[in-house]
């Protein structure tokens, strides 16, 4: 049993990152993200963590020192978020064909303009197509008990690719709760040795041309340059599987128990539900448990807790237990007038024997809220549509009326 | 292999006729100062001073021609020595040297050679004025002839590439327990990292990003520290991933003192991408984003003077050099390679490009000579250590610029007001070097920043 304590995200991210052991890590503040970086810091003063701290000038440089780090063999962790993870995206969409397994923490935060530095998945979900995976949490502990197992996943001979833990700007970075922080010695031999730059390394013991050009409009250029895509797809895919296998290992090492890719809610029985993401699915169950509970309605609620890769498989399961959905998204694509993970769940249905109606709801946005009350009305919208009713061609905006 | 070896070398604008190392010389071989005695005679031409004195020439005319084998070089001191014994004084040595090192004495009635006096050449101790040195010629070869070429054959630089040149001798002296960042420019592009999976160098090397070379180098070497391997971090870019794009990176690593050896090859703009304009891009020169026309003349600015900002940045070394002045490179390698085990060596280098220049290849070397020799180019060292700028090459009486600008055609359009303009600038570059060269300068600079 390891000890238990009362923090919030930031800081059960940091004891993520102690117990993880990495041996180097890149930090440059920005708000949500700060206190995490603070805490690694004070974890390194006092000896928690011991890795080299790299305090760089700035979120493109610190992402360019983990490559470097990583190439030499180092074990490697960041964390940053909005206009941070903008200016980190030269390096940050190189990482994954690099095929280097960098973990960050993504305190999400809503994309400026107009200026905020409040809370929203905007960062994380504007960066969702360049080979990262991608998961999201819910709560504190498991912030906590995901960053550990993000090592395990990114480091997976399968896998190779880099890793973001998102959680909540606000909800998850300051909202405090009672977490389990497991002992070191169960987390050393549930992440066993690393081994990271087995594949592709900076090592005069090794040498080796590290990215040469590769393309052009001829010779062995093209195919060399397709093998190397579908590698990282290939990589991509196999992720489904080693995060089903390490979030299972992780129940059986520590008791918890997380749904890895797409959490069913009440489903049974359910003529409908709600799709979440992230720390909104708290009150989204707190709505569905009254609304069944005292109002005999038959809702039930799907959380995705990993969008990269996208797990098509299992969503396509979960939905087709339902006949209608009402998606809440804490972003906007505005490509296509809707909450991105909306639109990813439309694609979904293409695989589904009968498609089913579902509606777009965007709320959270910038800092707010989304209470119980919120998610009546997203029950009430997917049960009309249920029932018949017209699906709306516009998304509708949770936060639109103070 | 062959061998350098040590040569007389006459400097004529020191030379005054005096007539002293004729003399000496003389005292030294027949302890007379009769000038009949003397090996070294110095002729007067056209106002000014020549020398006739053998050259100890690496492929000897004399040697070659002498029927009875009385002369040959000497392999370990590069001597041609003459063998009274078996000359037959036949004097077709004289004849078929072109240089007058060889000649008849006609009191001795037998030729006679510079011999370099058992190693100590009499005429160089009595010049008063410094017109002889004895040098060492070809000394880089000499030291590292040996060392092994890490750059593969046959890499695409354009013909006479000065960045080629650069990182060829290099990587020669730095050796193989590197890693070795060229991130996007001419240093990539010619091959370094490699094409379709095959690499262009024996030793680690990588594509950074053009943005991002100083902090991945950073990364590396700090995992390496940390695991107590002693791997050399060298960075070879271009003046744009350096003073542009690159430029943040690269502050923020000199800031954190981070132990790595950081080379810009400036050739002054974006050649690989088509010479475009970077802030390196010298006042009045033609670019491609920079074009001569009826409105614009070329650059209206003047370079951003990044190995200064360098020396600001409070660097364990930084110093300009050229590969014109090979060995002047070589002994800042030497100490940028100890430096960069305390911290960031930077060591910008002056890299004319004939592509992107407009000059024929076969005139590197000139360009990059009259650079330094019209001070457009000054070549200095700053070692934190000592806490000043040192000129290694000082030059007191430059050559007009019009000197080096007229060998290059993106200054073909200047018109007398740039050129006037390109002059003060290098003048006034001078004289702030020069406050440099004061330790309580840089001092106060360094503090008061």
């Amino acid at each position: 049993m390891g000890k238990v304590i009362v923090c919030d995200g930031n800081e059960a991210a940091a004891w993520g990152v102690a117990l993880a052991r990495p041996d180097m890590v890149a930090v440059y503040p920005i708000t949500p993200q700060s206190s995490l970086a603070e805490y690694i810091s004070q974890f390194v003063a006092d000896g928690i963590i011991k890795a080299d701290l790299m305090d760089v000038e700035g979120e493109h440089s610190v992402l360019s020192v983990l490559q470097g780090a990583a190439l030499a063999g180092a074990r490697t962790f960041t964390a940053s978020c909005g206009q941070g993870l903008a200016f980190m995206f030269e390096p940050y969409f190189r990482t994954p064909p690099l095929r280097l397994p960098i973990v960050m923490s993504i305190v999400t935060r809503d994309g400026i303009t107009p200026q905020s530095v409040w809370g929203g998945q905007q960062d994380a979900m504007t960066v969702r197509e360049t080979g990262w995976v991608h998961m999201h949490c819910e709560n504190v502990q498991e912030v906590l008990d995901t960053v550990i197992m993000a090592f395990k996943i990114a480091e997976h001979r399968d896998v190779m690719l880099p890793v973001n833990v998102n959680h909540d700007g606000n909800y998850l970075s300051y909202g405090v709760e009672k977490v389990e922080v497991p002992d070191q010695e169960e987390v050393d031999v549930f992440l066993g040795e690393k081994n990271v730059n087995w594949h592709v390394a900076l090592d005069p013991e090794r040498p080796m041309g590290v990215d040469p050009l590769t393309g052009g409009a001829g010779g062995i250029g093209p195919s060399l340059f397709v093998k190397y895509r579908k590698g990282l797809c290939r990589g991509m895919q196999n992720a489904l599987r080693v995060i089903e296998e390490v979030h299972r290992e992780w129940g059986e090492r520590f008791g918890r128990k997380w749904a890895p890719l797409v959490e069913e809610y009440r489903l049974d029985g359910a003529d409908y539900a709600v799709v979440t993401i992230g720390s909104m699915s708290g009150a989204g169950k707190d709505a569905v448990d009254m609304a069944r509970d005292e109002e005999g309605k038959r809702v039930g609620l799907i959380k995705m807790k990993t969008f990269r890769p996208f797990p098509r498989k299992a969503l396509c399961e979960a939905l087709s237990k339902v006949k209608a959905a009402g998606v809440v998204d804490r972003s906007v694509s505005f490509g296509w007038n809707s909450g991105p993970m909306y639109q990813e769940i439309l694609s979904s249905m293409y695989f589904l024997s009968t498609p089913i109606p579902a509606i777009s709801f965007i709320g959270g946005l910038a800092g707010a809220d989304i209470t119980v009350d919120h998610f009546r009305r997203v029950i009430d919208e997917t049960q009309r549509v249920l029932e018949g009713g017209e699906v709306a061609s516009e998304p509708i905006w949770l936060n639109e009326s103070t | 292999m062959g061998k350098g070896y040590k040569t007389i070398a006459f400097y004529p604008q020191r030379c005054d006729g005096c007539q002293k190392c004729v003399e000496a010389c003389s005292e030294f071989h027949a302890g007379s100062t009769d000038p009949v005695h003397s090996r070294i005679k110095v002729v007067e031409a056209g106002g000014a001073f020549g020398l006739a004195l053998c050259r100890q020439c690496g492929e000897p005319q004399c040697v070659m021609n002498c029927p009875a084998g009385a002369l040959e070089k000497d392999t370990e001191t590069g001597v041609i020595k003459w063998d009274r014994d078996r000359c037959v004084n036949c004097h077709i040595c004289t004849l078929a040297c072109p240089y007058a090192g060889i000649t008849y004495n006609v009191v001795s009635e037998e030729v006679m050679k510079c011999d370099f006096c058992e190693g100590d050449p009499a005429c160089v101790k009595a010049c008063p004025l410094g017109a002889l040195e004895l040098k060492r010629g070809a000394e880089i070869f000499n030291e590292w002839a040996e060392l092994e070429d890490l750059v593969v054959p046959g890499i695409s630089a354009c013909l006479g590439c000065n960045s080629e040149l650069v990182l060829r001798h290099t990587l020669r002296r730095v050796g193989s327990n590197v890693v070795v960042a060229t991130p996007p420019g001419c240093m990539a592009g010619v091959g370094t990292v490699g094409v379709n999976g095959k690499t262009g160098v024996k030793a680690p090397v990588f594509h950074p990003l053009l943005t991002n070379t100083a902090a991945m180098l950073a990364g590396a070497k700090r995992y390496y520290k940390r695991i107590g391997r002693d791997v050399t971090m060298i960075a070879f870019g271009g003046d744009g991933g350096t003073a542009d794009v690159g430029f943040q990176s690269l502050s923020g690593a000199a800031e954190r003192g981070e132990q790595m050896i950081y080379i810009c090859v400036d050739n002054e703009g974006y050649m690989n991408t088509g010479v475009q304009r970077s802030s390196t891009t010298p006042y009045g020169a033609w670019t491609s984003t920079t074009p001569v026309g009826t409105v614009l003349r070329g650059k209206s600015r003047d370079a951003k003077p990044m190995p200064l900002l360098m020396v600001m940045h409070n660097c364990e070394y930084v110093a300009t050099a050229s590969t014109a002045f090979m060995e002047d490179y070589y002994r800042k390698l030497e100490k940028a390679i100890e430096a960069a085990r305390r911290g960031m060596a930077y060591i910008h280098v002056f890299s004319p490009c004939p592509t992107g220049w407009r000059f024929p290849p076969s005139k590197l070397i000139e360009v990059g000579r009259k650079a330094v020799q019209t001070n457009i180019v000054p070549l200095w060292e700053y070692e934190n250590r000592v806490g000043r700028i040192r000129f290694t090459h000082p030059v007191e009486n430059p050559l007009p610029v019009a000197e080096y600008l007229s060998l290059i055609g993106k200054f073909r359009h200047l018109d007398e007001e740039q050129i006037a303009h390109i002059q003060a600038q290098t003048q006034r570059k001078i004289e702030v070097l020069k406050k440099f060269t004061s330790e309580q300068t840089t001092t106060t600079l360094h503090h008061a920043a």
